[in-house]
């Protein structure tokens, strides 16, 4: 019973839940102080030790479900091998025999065994599920059932023929239930080294070449990222309450107390809360990549950053007030869309958009803020109005520019990429889910 | 070690019907969790939405388990001073002021200071030791001698680092006080912490204990607690009302009513002599279960609809 509950788990930790090693000693020991006797309590009590959220529990109700299920050979569609007129004849393999005795907990309990033998847990990828099929069977007996049909064939009596018959569906029987049975034992061990193998391959994958149906798992990998992100460095400001003695402070603010240290002042450590503007490009053409930033950006704890955002495409407006009435989801969704914004989706034009930055907002930008400018520099062959983005650059704290083009087709075409360079702090390719949060990860440091 | 308590904490089925004698209706979940923290030797986390009974767990196991109920509420900054010991500074002041003759007794004859220094090391731990100790609640936990339970309540009010501290409590049962030492407990005490989940609690913490998720009830629960905790409203009124509690379950509020409130209002309904619900009823006392004005506005929208669905269960 111990390797049942080891198995478990194992199909446990697969399915999201993150059980150290005390934990599953934990669970041995409750399971031994509990017994394996009713269900709800054996479900209860592990569920109490192991799955240590509201979110873990989901979890585990389902994964103990589907692990301690016992579905396999059920009667509920019926029991084909319920064929009580064929008597068991002498010479048959053992599964033959338990086909035509139409034992079915037996044949349950010998997939189980040929399971184990063959360590189905060890599964890993979905083409493995084939393979896995056809060993179980094989382990089974599978070949001996076919001898035995086969010689039920030859025979050619009227009775051996309805045997062969019988045993011929009870061989689909057989596999579809095995099927069933490896689809389920995948689920559990397997499921999620797909899914980890897939999460990784979505944090490198072009944001502009992400398919629509990945969408929803990409967002929760965002959130995964922002939350980690949201945890280092709120744990960083906070720092700055606990302050080491300042003895030359304290000496000089006692003197009138005759020495008597009696006020003291504290070192203090005082972390900037980042200021952020970002201007986005909203074109198609950038869009795919604005739209993750700008979830990075607004799922970041509001003590930790404080952001006003602009979109443009063919003039500028700000969009902050968006992000402040609706979800972040429902914001980008709204932006991505244009309506009812005052934005112009005709042809991209920057230099406008830095025209109207600087007309309407020249006071936003001072010493202590951080810009972010999102966009592939693609004017179409219009006045890029670099000494706007100078003056911005000289006002600012940094500059950063994010551009999904790859380095080596900036300043082709109508790209003025190489013109607005000189005046980026930093310009950097960026494309993917892991560019974005190494960006800004990096501001928050400052 | 055969406790007095062992015999209560047996099987599954006495500790359910233990916390039943002490007017505290649970499933079998919380019962085999109790049984379970028992055996096993580990603290008890138990989360859920406010007012589902988290702190009433702890006061009821105290109560039928007689063991006296330590309690230390988080907060933050609250720190090892407030929650493990501290020394107990004025008596420690007075001491030395009395025992100052004494202290000359000592010295007398002492050739130097160098010696003199030396006679006092002989004393030296007097003035730190157990009984200048003022304990607080966690190290009054380890110092009962039949043990007892202690609760530590909302423990996601704390900081990260009183979280940390407490482990050692959890884990080990023990204590370490630079000065004298470690300290033991005597008994192994019943701990339940308690969280709202206002932030998550480290993998640390929640690795050394059990994980008890309390949920809303069903109605049939519902409505037996309420007949334990309010024996004297009606059978129909009972049905009634967890029903319209139920159904406010469901509305998109901000606060949705928990047991606690369902207590309070099965209480007022009995003072104002009600047997049955009615709507006019219902909205004057909707203040009651409901605690922000928005809420109260929804409900209202949905009130008749939901009365007269309340009143049918009776019927049926």
């Amino acid at each position: 019973m111990e390797q049942v509950l080891r198995d478990f788990i194992v199909a446990l930790r697969a399915s999201g839940v993150r059980i150290s090693v005390a934990e599953s000693i934990d669970a041995m020991n409750a399971a031994k102080l509990i017994g394996y006797s009713d269900r709800n309590v054996l479900k209860d009590s592990l569920s109490v030790v192991l799955a240590k959220s509201y979110y873990e529990k989901e979890l585990f109700d389902s994964c103990f479900s589907r692990f301690f299920s016992f579905e396999a050979f059920s009667h509920e569609k019926g029991n084909p091998l319920d064929n009580p007129s064929i008597e068991q004849q002498d010479g048959n393999s053992l599964l033959t025999q338990m086909i035509l005795a139409g034992d079915t907990s037996a044949l349950a309990a010998s997939m189980r065994e040929a399971a184990l033998d063959l360590n189905v847990n060890q599964m890993q990828y979905f083409t493995q599920k084939g393979i896995y099929i056809h060993r179980i069977l094989r382990h089974m007996g599978q070949e001996n059932l076919r001898r035995d049909i086969q010689r039920l064939c030859q025979e050619d009596t009227e009775y051996s023929r309805e045997v062969a018959t019988m045993l011929t569906n009870a061989e689909d029987y057989l596999l579809e239930n095995v099927r069933d049975y490896v689809e389920q034992q995948y689920d559990l061990f397997a499921g999620s080294l797909e899914e980890e193998l897939l999460e990784n391959y979505l944090k490198e994958i072009k944001l502009s070449n992400l398919e629509q149906r990945d969408l929803y798992r990409m967002h929760a990998i965002v959130h995964k990222m922002v939350k980690r992100l949201n945890d280092i460095h709120s744990k960083r400001r906070r720092t700055f309450r606990r302050g080491q003695l300042d003895f030359r402070k304290t000496l000089r603010s006692n003197v009138a107390n005759q020495g008597m240290l009696f006020d003291i002042k504290w070192k203090k450590k005082k972390i900037d809360q980042p200021n952020i503007v970002a201007i986005c490009d909203v074109s198609s053409s950038v869009s795919a990549v604005a739209r993750f930033l700008l979830i990075f950006l607004y799922s970041l704890n509001k003590a930790i950053a404080k952001i006003r955002t602009f979109i443009f495409c063919s003039n500028l407006v700000e969009v902050s007030n968006i992000f402040d009435d609706y979800p972040v989801e429902e914001a980008v969704a709204k932006l991505h869309s244009g309506t009812g914004l005052g934005v112009v989706l005709g042809p991209t034009d920057y230099g406008q958009a830095f025209r109207d930055f600087h007309e309407q907002w020249p006071n936003i930008v001072t010493n202590n803020t951080t810009v972010l400018i999102l966009g592939d520099a693609r004017n179409n062959y219009t006045n890029p109005e670099t000494r706007l983005l100078k003056a911005i650059q000289q006002r600012c704290k940094r500059l950063i520019w994010l551009n999904p083009e790859s380095p080596s087709s900036w300043g082709t075409g109508d790209s003025e990429m190489h013109r607005y360079r000189p005046y980026c702090h930093v310009a950097k390719e960026c494309n993917t889910v892991n560019h974005l949060e190494r960006v800004v990860d990096s501001i928050l440091d400052r | 070690m055969k406790s007095p308590q062992h015999d209560k904490l047996s099987s599954i089925e006495s500790i359910q019907e233990c916390l039943r004698h002490e007017n505290y209706i649970c499933n079998k979940k919380i019962a085999t969790t109790l049984y379970l923290a028992h055996h096993l030797g580990k603290p008890i986390l138990v989360e859920g939405p406010a007012g589902v009974g988290k702190t009433e767990l702890a006061k009821t196991t105290a109560s039928f388990l007689d063991l006296p109920l330590i309690r230390m509420q988080c907060y933050e900054g609250l720190d090892e001073s407030k929650a493990l010991y501290e020394w107990k500074y004025g008596k420690q002041l007075l001491y030395t002021q009395i025992l100052r003759d004494k202290l000359s007794d000592v010295i007398a004859g002492a050739d130097g200071l160098a010696e003199s220094m030396a006679r006092l090391h002989q004393y030296d731990d007097i003035f730190f030791s157990t009984h200048f100790l003022e304990p607080r609640p966690l190290l009054k936990a380890l110092q009962q001698d039949d043990g007892a339970v202690l609760l530590v309540d909302e423990i996601d009010k704390s900081d990260d680092e009183f979280e940390a501290f407490l482990m050692e409590i959890l884990s080990d049962f023990q204590v370490s006080v630079p000065e004298i030492g470690t300290i033991r407990a005597i008994t192994k005490p019943f701990v339940f912490l308690t969280s709202n989940n206002t932030r998550e609690l480290s993998e640390a913490l929640k690795r050394r204990c059990l994980h008890l998720f309390i949920s809303l009830p069903d109605p049939q629960l519902e409505r037996e607690i309420i007949r334990v905790r309010v024996p004297d409203v009606s059978e129909q009124l009972n049905i009634q009302l967890v029903s319209f509690v139920q159904q406010l379950r469901e509305l998109d509020i901000k606060k949705i009513p928990s047991i606690s409130e369902t207590i309070d209002w099965a209480r007022v309904l009995l003072l104002l002599h009600a047997d049955k619900l009615d709507p006019d009823l219902v909205r004057e006392s909707l203040h009651i279960i409901l605690k922000f004005e928005e809420d109260i506005k929804v409900a209202e929208d949905n009130l008749l609809e939901m009365t007269g669905k309340a009143l049918k269960e009776t019927v049926r």
